[in-house]
């Protein structure tokens, strides 16, 4: 039931980047502007015991050298504020920065950080979950008591945030299944690795500084930006150019700050642009390794009655956004499912590694893998069917969940029944191929956002709105609301976005939410206009307002399709005298309350707008090597109901080949010195169109009534999530066990099926 | 060393005078001042900056543009005949193959050139002739659609 009649949606972006007419930051350039180059700490964990930048700063050309002793001293990040723009006494990981230098080009910049002198004195490397969660084990952060938490965080010695999730006796419910399974699955840390390596530039015109970011998050970075150097919002504008992809990891406040910093001490525009390599290392946003601990309690019939979960994730050196992290890896771990009783305890354990931070649907496609491995673990003790399993335990309608949040009507038992019966599950299949599948949830976001809308005298519209469009077409989109609001066409609306000095806020390309919430800030401020259009129309027709509809370019009188008369004219008369301007916000959908007793409290044990979904994936094994080929993915998904079908359609097509190489081949290596081993193309392999499986994706289309405009949920994350667990579960059948490391590299899989640990 | 010579860029005659030991890429981006075609790894592994020299798909990024005097260069600036886009880039909109648009450039490159030496690649043809080039937002099947789309439309 999409909302548009076209059947197809151009972006309007995309003319621009097809031509290669389109500019992202790397492309922006300015008079006199100079190169940024910065000084990485290069070891893991140490005390800083000598910072000279005397010879750098006295090499010609070079403009500006900073480190800490040169900004405020601000410790910053939301939730767990731990960190400082710059290394203050200790480095805590490779990627930390220890000083920035700005010079005339970057041959200049990189000699003067090269005569930068630094020095070390060791300090012990944190680097294992588990050791740096017992007693006595040395610290990441000294000071961790002192940090200024917020909210109902809880903190350990090394874990910067802690929850869980209980509900009912757990142990009794335990006691009276007749199986009880545990499994411990492991995931490698990975990356979002959007295409685009990011770049900032930065101008100061007096004392107010322009930053041109690739940044998912303009007004976050903004903040960021006013946080750590002390200034007033109005001081500060941030523009996005085009953004070459996200995927999260361009999300929250990176190096616009010490950009900005470097502009202001050299007194000229300086320019940032990331190598490859420091895109893989220097980013507070990775997508985080995690220990999974299950125990699951069955009846001989096949129901579930309890679970128990451990959890340990990486949170690396230090908190970025990842506080809430435990409470939603919990959610995972607990899963779409009914049962009596439930306890899982998540800890963000810091390490000597690259800080983790949201990336595409954040701890779920590990999460969902360790347990939808464990699902068909559970479905083979108690001989039942994988799929049969889940239809029997999975929460519906008036069920209640883990949590204890109880579902109004829900897809999803309607996605694993479409997703099982597009796929070859029931098929006699060649003994090196299978299909495996895996269910899935995730939440909406809902939050602020704000949005313009005004009709020019020649009947034009312009969508001035907060929101940032990160590829996924959801801005392009939004186009499509204010048209249906007004009669008029996507396409006669340009688009004002990606500029805080512009438009009013908007969380960002973050959570999948720029559909959930600025689309309903645009169709309340395309209402505004509406209702102006009608005023008028009712004017000049002789009609009361309400009984006038507008379409097609028209306002007309309701049931005299004659009597009419055009957007054009009447946007003429308007700017004349009261302009056709609108504004909304909308208002967010409400957060559900659950039953749970929650430690740790982050708000995400009660969904608005959940999302759920069902990959079978058709896999082939070659038994020689562990090589696994993924054939054909059948994907349904319920994300409420869907407005631009090419877009959403996009969305879990990018997400399921994101899930095929996290499921394969992307992980991070570290070396015994927390240092990462695979920092570039060739060692970190991602998913290229010679492995693209061909992929069926059904929606079931169920409007939300507490979600985004006509019933929408969010979507872009979701797609994500299950398909690493449907590949596992297709790979455990071949191999005869799971494989319980992630990636399920050649290696992992061939050493399991030879029955080696890996 | 500096060194100044001459480049042709999509049929247009450039003086650059650049480091010799300079990249095609950057000299395309900084002397000739097209930025269409992007860096994304320096590596050769992502194809972001694939253009096409003589005809053949190159990755510009490790490639010296003083080796490509004498030769025709091609970037996605060059790919428009007139003003009217190339079937390639009509079609991987229309597919809805451009999310970021940061392969895009690369992308339509080398889809190009693979359809001036195969006019009608089967699947497993046009999957291998765009593996050079990583895409992170589209999962390549709607890019492939495109490709498809192109080879029918411009043989029939």
């Amino acid at each position: 039931m999409a909302i548009a009649e076209v059947p197809r949606f151009v972006r309007a972006d995309g003319p621009d980047k097809v031509t290669g007419s389109g500019r992202y930051a790397a492309d922006i350039n300015l008079t006199g502007q100079l190169v940024a180059k910065f000084r990485y700490a290069g070891v893991s964990h140490a005390r800083i015991t000598k910072l000279d930048t005397s010879a750098a700063s006295a090499m010609p050309g070079v403009f500006a050298v900073l480190t800490a002793a040169d900004v405020p001293d601000v410790i910053y990040s939301p939730v767990v504020p731990d960190r400082r723009l710059f290394a203050k006494d200790v480095v805590r990981f490779e990627g930390e920065l220890v000083a920035a230098v700005a010079a005339v080009d970057a041959a200049t910049a990189q000699a003067a950080v090269d005569a930068i002198v630094v020095e070390y004195e060791d300090l012990p490397i944190v680097d294992d979950l588990e050791a740096a969660m017992a007693d006595g084990s040395p610290l990441v952060h000294q000071d961790w008591e002192s940090y200024a938490v917020t909210g109902d965080t809880v903190q350990r010695p090394n874990v910067a945030s802690f929850s869980s999730i209980e509900k009912g006796d757990v142990d009794a419910a335990m006691a009276s299944a007749d199986h009880v399974v545990t499994s411990r699955y492991v995931a490698d840390g990975c990356h979002a690795l959007p295409i685009e390596p990011r770049a900032v530039v930065a101008q100061w015109e007096g004392e107010k500084v322009t930053i041109w970011t690739s940044t998912q998050v303009p007004f976050g970075a903004r903040a960021g930006v006013c946080e750590t150097l002390q200034m007033p919002a109005s001081k500060v504008r941030v523009i996005v150019p085009h953004l070459g992809g996200g995927f999260g990891g361009k999300c929250g406040f990176h190096f616009e700050a010490h950009v900005a910093a470097l502009a202001k001490a050299a007194r000229r525009a300086v320019k940032l642009v990331f190598s490859r390599q420091e895109e893989m290392v220097a980013p507070d946003r990775r997508r985080e390794g995690m220990i999974v601990d299950i125990t699951s309690g069955v009846k001989a019939d096949g129901t579930l009655v309890a679970r128990s979960g451990w959890i340990a994730i990486d949170n690396g050196a230090y908190t970025a956004d990842a506080a809430f992290f435990p409470q939603l890896a919990a959610m995972h771990v607990a899963g779409p499912y009914a049962m009596e009783a439930v306890k899982i305890e998540a800890s963000l354990v810091y390490t000597n590694h690259q800080p983790s931070g949201s990336v595409r649907a954040p701890t779920a496609p590990q999460a969902c893998w360790a347990l939808e491995s464990h699902t068909d673990e559970l479905a083979a003790m108690v001989g039942m069917d994988p799929v049969e399993f889940r239809r029997a335990n999975i929460v519906d309608e008036g069920v209640e969940g883990a949590a204890g949040q109880i579902y109004g009507e829900i897809g999803l038992r309607r996605c694993l029944d479409a997703a099982v019966d597009a796929s070859a599950y029931s098929d006699d299949l060649p003994d090196d191929e299978a299909v495996g599948v895996a269910i899935s949830w995730w939440p909406s976001f809902p939050g602020p956002s704000g949005a313009y809308i005004k009709i020019d005298s020649d009947g034009s519209g312009m969508i001035i709105t907060g929101a940032q469009e990160c590829g996924t077409g959801s801005v392009m989109t939004l186009r499509m609301l204010a048209a249906k609001e007004l009669g008029m066409e996507p396409e006669d609306f340009q688009l004002v976005y990606q500029d805080t000095s512009a438009a009013p806020y908007d969380t960002g390309a973050t959570g999948s939410q720029t559909l959930l919430n600025n689309g309903r800030a645009v169709v309340e401020g395309a209402r505004e206009v509406a209702a102006q259009l009608r005023d008028l129309a009712a004017d000049r027709l002789e009609a009361a307002p309400d009984d006038i509809e507008l379409a097609s370019g028209k306002a007309h009188v309701s049931g005299s399709p004659d009597k009419a008369v055009s957007i054009v004219e009447l946007a003429g008369v308007a700017a004349e005298g009261e302009m056709l301007i609108g504004k909304g916000s909308g208002t967010p959908p409400e957060y559900p309350s659950v039953s749970a007793m929650c430690v740790g409290d982050q708000g995400l044990a009660g969904w608005a707008g959940p999302q759920f979904a069902c990959h079978a994936v058709h896999v082939r094994l070659d038994r020689e090597t562990g090589v696994v080929r993924v054939l054909d993915v059948s994907a349904a998904h319920d994300s409420g109901t869907i407005i631009n079908p090419v877009a959403a359609h996009g969305q879990v097509e990018g997400g399921i080949m994101m899930g095929v190489g996290q499921a394969l081949t992307e992980g991070t290596q570290y070396g015994d010195d927390a240092k990462q081993r695979n920092t570039g193309l060739l060692e970190y392999k991602l998913q290229t169109a010679a492995d693209a499986p061909t992929i069926h994706t059904e929606f079931i289309e169920i409007p939300d009534p507490n979600a985004g405009p006509y019933g929408a949920k969010g979507l872009a994350e979701a797609p994500n999530v299950p398909t690493a667990a449907a590949i596992a579960n297709g790979v455990a059948k071949l191999v005869g066990m799971s494989v319980r490391q992630l990636p399920m590299t050649a290696e992992r899989v061939w050493m399991t099926s030879e029955g080696m640990s890996s | 060393m500096t060194t100044s010579y001459e480049l042709d860029v999509n049929g247009v005659t450039y003086p650059v005078t650049a480091d010799q030991g300079k990249n095609l890429l950057s000299v395309i981006r900084e002397n000739v001042g097209l930025t269409g075609t992007k860096e994304g790894c320096d590596d050769c592994e992502c194809g972001a900056c694939m253009v096409l020299l003589d005809g053949q798909p190159l990755n510009s990024c490790s490639y010296l543009a003083v080796q490509a005097q004498g030769r025709q260069v091609t970037t996605i600036e060059g790919v428009m005949d007139g003003p009217e886009m190339h079937a390639l880039q009509r079609n991987l909109l229309e597919a809805g193959g451009v999310q970021c648009g940061f392969c895009t450039p690369g992308m339509i490159m080398s889809a190009k050139a693979l359809l001036e030496r195969d006019a009608r690649p089967e699947l497993d043809a046009a999957r291998i002739g765009l593996s050079g080039n990583l895409c992170r937002c589209t999962g390549y099947a709607k890019i492939l659609s495109a490709v498809e789309a192109t080879a029918v439309e411009l043989n029939t």
